[in-house]
């Protein structure tokens, strides 16, 4: 009972500062394993139909800490800059062989001065040459909403205009292309969206 | 020779249990080895299959590791990333060689192979084994063995990692000669490979030389089915091989059989050279125990030998060569026995012989020596023509002597007279004791006068009395002399004949006597009368006759006494007064008396089926009472004549049952028992007791005839006894009768008294049956007689 109206507690609050920018629409995603199970760090995002967006000047970080990159799963909007500090006292040889940006930051201590730009929507394997455990994901999508589930599974992407958006979803295990919904949004509704992962979180992590 | 029998029996022994032993350790070392060898060569074939698995493992590590390094490796990934195929194709040539794989492939996520060198045509196409993929999804990587090429391929297959798996590699090692080679070189075993892939023809590689290595192909098709790691034996080029056929998992339909090869010969070799090791240390054990039997059995034999030598000389009579062993043991023990035995045996022979040869009591020749040295002598004598004189002579009246001065008395007297003899003859002649007071003399004697002469110095022996303790006696001899070859040519005839002179001097009083030819004749013709009655018995020869008795009060015959006659061929008929005691002498009175039982019965039941009812008496002798078969054989004849047992009447005189009257008693009262009548003969002239009489089981008392002959009334003696005997009797109960009745003066006395039946000449003389008969019918008494036949069988007298 507690644990529940904790929840209940949360949630209001979510919805509370979600629902500050007036006459604006949301999605509400949740994704879960055939089973039920929460599936974290599942990216959702929604691209508008017959509009362009403007491109990205954000930057974001992906760190590596504890010879792990953090965080393990990055969305980011096409065009953004990402830096790869190494808060670890060993080198790190960060790489990518995906198509959408294949780059190589070799041994390197510290901050490299200049971030790497994602300037092509894609999923980017991100591994260390010399850490074979170490991986990464970084979803560079073509708009700039999107979202990633936290431990339950859910994920709200807001402040949508009204209108048709193509929504898809990816999460780490994913083999095939992202699952994609159609979806028309009215001016201030707040949608539920239920993916269904195939593989479900339980899934081992690829590789050794 | 059981001594020989002896050693090798030992020997024989000794060896065959050694024989038997080590035969027994022999098979035991050789099963045990066998067994042994059996389970290190299976051991050795395991150790194979568990190296040769190793190897194959190794390899396989060796393979996914190097594989495993070339998957990461950045430049390759890189090209892999960028499906750059000339440059994968470059990397695993190289790799390939680097980590010596016969076979690389790289291959697409969608199982297509992306490069391969080596041969280059499957690029674009699948890669064969999907299934290797499959297996390295689920498990990280994987490796197999497969067929590749109809070849068998150990295949390990890694992936390509970008982080995320991105490609696959795969690296192959053909399993080829190599690894055979070095599992051999690891294990000293023989190593094939046999596999069979779907389409091609076998493949078998070895490291058998090439004739082996086809003689295993040709032997092992049928013998790889089994899906199971089986051992198996395979004669291969004439060497025997055990053989472990070990399937070896594989990941498609390809079959591939490890082969791990003994050499069995190789590895019994040894064995073989171990067994005769063990054969020749257990042959040398057998000739040294030989050796030491025969030697053992040498030392216990040569003194045995030693032993049954001196046995044989005691057996052959020589009492004189001790046994010399000078061993202490059981065997020397027995030589020290042996030679005391020897000794013993000695002394015992010489006093055996002299007991056997010497009259204990005078210590002279006895009649057995006496007579031996004569023949001896006589045998001489006989070659030089020498006459030999010999003396016999007994001590007179030497019964009275014993009799009344004692038996002691007597041996002292012989023992005197001996001495006396030798003293006075000469040392060349032989002093005998024949027995008893009997004593005899042989000497060499030219003439009866120097013989006359040795009798006479004989007499004078006797001359001056024998003082014998407090006694002084004087003792006379009779001498008989017999001379060699006047008298008899052989030594038992020769002291016969010395005896019959002797007997002549004593009767004639002349102290000496020569023989004279024919003075045995009666003795004789005694000897021959014997022989003749046994034969006159068997041949029936013999008579009898019957003296009928009469009842005195009715003058009728009643019984008959039957009387043997013997009509002799040469003396004319004979009465039993001269034969019976002659029968007695020679011990076939048993065969006369049971004559004339049987004849007596026979007649007894032929008179009685002509109704004639007489009662037959027989004449028992005094040595018929000492057959106690005698009641057994009566009571058959009478039931053999079916004659009533009181028609026999047995007569008996007194002196007879005197001799052994207890038994005498017991055969009488058994005849009784079977209703015999009994009679007691000739009463009157023994000794029996009157309380004796009483005890016997007796129907009658017959009174002598010496009574009876002259009975008148003058005669008062014979009167008083024949009255008093008839009184005697009827107070015993007895029947009385009188025999010898010659008168009929005799016959009304005998009335007077009471007699119940009478017997004698004055009614009749005995007669033979036929004589009998017609008496019976002629003669007053016998016409008496028979109307009592008629009314009466039995006698009234007897009945009552």
């Amino acid at each position: 009972m507690r644990i529940l109206a904790r929840h209940l507690t949360a949630a209001t609050l979510a919805a509370c500062v979600l629902a500050v920018p007036a006459g604006a629409a949301s999605i509400d995603v949740r994704v879960r394993s055939p089973r039920g199970a929460a599936v974290r760090d599942a990216v959702v995002w929604a691209t508008p139909e017959g509009r362009s967006v403007p491109a990205s000047t954000a930057s974001a970080v992906m760190d590596q800490k504890d010879r792990m990159f953090v965080p393990h799963v990055l969305a980011i909007q096409a065009g953004t800059a990402v830096r790869f500090p190494n808060s670890d006292n060993v080198r790190h040889h960060v790489y990518s062989f995906s198509p959408a940006k294949t780059f190589q930051l070799p041994l390197y201590k510290g901050t490299p001065p200049n971030p790497i730009v994602f300037d092509k929507a894609g999923i980017v394997t991100i591994g260390c040459n010399i850490h074979d455990r170490m991986s990464a994901f970084i979803i560079v999508v073509d708009t700039p909403h999107f979202a990633k589930t936290s431990a339950d599974g859910s994920a709200k992407i807001g402040g949508l205009q009204a209108g048709r958006y193509v929504l898809r979803m990816w999460y780490p295990d994913m083999r095939e292309e992202p699952q994609v919904r159609r979806i028309e949004l009215s001016g201030s509704e707040a949608r539920d969206v239920v993916f269904v992962a195939a593989r479900g979180a339980s899934a081992p992590p690829p590789g050794p | 020779m059981p001594i020989r029998t002896f050693q090798s029996k030992l020997i024989a022994l000794l060896v065959a249990a050694l024989v038997l032993l080590e035969a027994a350790m022999l098979v035991a070392v050789y099963v045990a080895g066998n067994r042994t060898l059996g389970r290190i060569v299976s051991e050795e074939l395991a150790v194979g299959t568990r190296v040769l698995d190793h190897i194959l493992t190794t390899r396989a590590r060796r393979l996914a590791d190097s594989s495993r390094v070339l998957a990461r490796d950045f430049p390759f990934r890189e090209a892999i990333a960028s499906s750059d195929v000339l440059t994968i194709a470059s990397v695993l040539a190289n790799s390939g060689e680097r980590i010596e794989a016969d076979v690389m492939f790289a291959i697409a996520l969608d199982g297509t192979v992306m490069a391969e060198p080596a041969m280059g045509n499957l690029v674009g196409r699948p890669f064969p084994f999907p299934q290797l993929i499959a297996r390295a999804e689920m498990d990280g990587e994987s490796s197999a063995t497969v067929s590749f090429q109809d070849r068998p391929f150990q295949m390990v297959v890694v992936p390509v990692l970008a982080p995320r798996t991105i490609a696959w590699v795969c690296a192959g090692f053909e399993i080829d000669e190599d690894v055979i080679v070095d599992v051999r070189k690891l294990t000293g075993l023989e190593v094939a490979l046999w596999s069979v892939s779907s389409r091609a023809t076998p493949q078998l590689i070895s490291t058998l030389d090439d004739a082996k290595r086809d003689d295993l192909l040709r032997q092992i098709g049928p013998v790889t089915q089994d899906r199971k790691s089986t051992e198996q034996a395979f004669a291969l080029g004439g060497t025997e091989f055990a053989t472990l056929l070990q399937p070896v998992p594989t990941a498609d339909r390809s079959r591939v059989s490890a082969l791990l090869q003994r050499d069995l010969d190789s590895a019994r070799r040894d064995f073989v050279d171990d067994l005769r090791y063990i054969f020749g240390i257990s042959a040398l054990i057998l000739i040294a125990v030989v050796i030491t039997g025969v030697a053992f059995s040498r030392s216990v034999t040569r003194p045995l030998r030693t032993l049954a030598e001196a046995a044989g000389r005691i057996e052959r009579g020589n009492y004189v060569t001790p046994v010399s062993l000078r061993q202490k043991d059981e065997v020397g023990q027995l030589a020290t026995v042996f030679n005391t035995m020897q000794s013993a045996i000695a002394a015992r022979e010489i006093q055996i012989t002299h007991q056997a040869t010497h009259d204990a009591l005078t210590g002279l020749p006895n009649r057995t020596l006496f007579r031996s040295r004569l023949s001896g002598a006589l045998s001489a004598a006989a070659g030089e023509g020498r006459p030999i004189g010999i003396l016999v002579m007994d001590v007179d009246r030497f019964k009275e002597i014993n009799d009344t001065l004692g038996h002691d008395f007597g041996d002292q007297l012989l023992i005197e007279i001996g001495r006396r003899l030798v003293q006075t003859l000469d040392a060349s002649d032989t002093v005998a004791r024949l027995g008893g007071d009997e004593f005899a003399v042989h000497f060499a004697a030219a003439d009866e006068t120097r013989a006359t002469d040795v009798a006479r110095r004989v007499g004078t022996a006797f001359e001056a009395p024998f003082m014998l303790g407090e006694v002084s006696i004087e003792v006379a001899a009779s001498i008989g002399i017999a001379m060699y070859p006047l008298h008899a040519g052989d030594a038992d005839t020769l002291m016969k004949r010395a005896e019959v002179a002797m007997y002549d001097a004593k009767k004639n009083l002349s102290r000496i006597a020569f023989y004279e030819a024919g003075r045995d004749e009666h003795s004789l013709r005694r000897l021959t009368l014997m022989m003749e009655l046994r034969q006159a018995i068997a041949r029936n020869e013999l008579e009898l006759y019957f003296q009928p008795k009469i009842d005195v009060a009715t003058r009728r015959v009643v019984h008959a006494e039957a009387l043997v006659r013997w009509r002799h061929a040469k003396h004319g008929v004979m009465s039993p007064d001269e034969f019976v005691p002659l029968a007695e002498q020679s011990g076939n009175v048993g065969l006369l008396t049971k004559w004339v039982l049987r004849n007596a019965i026979e007649h007894c039941a032929a008179w009685s089926r002509d109704g004639l009812p007489i009662t037959v008496a027989v004449n028992l002798s005094a040595l018929d009472l000492f057959d106690s078969e005698l009641p057994t054989f009566v009571s058959g004849l009478i039931a053999e004549a079916g004659v009533p047992a009181e028609r026999l009447v047995l007569e008996i005189t007194e002196s007879a049952v005197m001799r052994d009257a207890a038994h005498a008693l017991r055969i009488l009262r058994e005849l009784k028992r079977r209703g015999v009548r009994l009679a007691i003969d000739d009463f009157g002239t023994g000794y029996s007791s009157l309380a004796h009489l009483k005890r016997l089981p007796v129907d009658e008392l017959k009174i002598d005839k010496s009574f009876v002959l002259q009975l008148s009334e003058q005669a008062s003696d014979d009167l008083v006894i024949v009255r008093s005997t008839i009184e005697l009797g009827h107070n015993m109960g007895l029947k009385v009768v009188a025999e010898g009745v010659e008168s009929d003066e005799a016959l009304r006395i005998l009335e007077r008294f009471g007699c119940d039946m009478a017997q004698g000449y004055f009614m009749s003389r005995p007669l033979d049956d036929t004589a009998f008969r017609s008496w019976l019918a002629t003669s007053e008494w016998g016409r008496r007689a028979e109307p009592a036949t008629t009314s009466d069988p039995q006698s009234p007298l007897v009945s009552s």
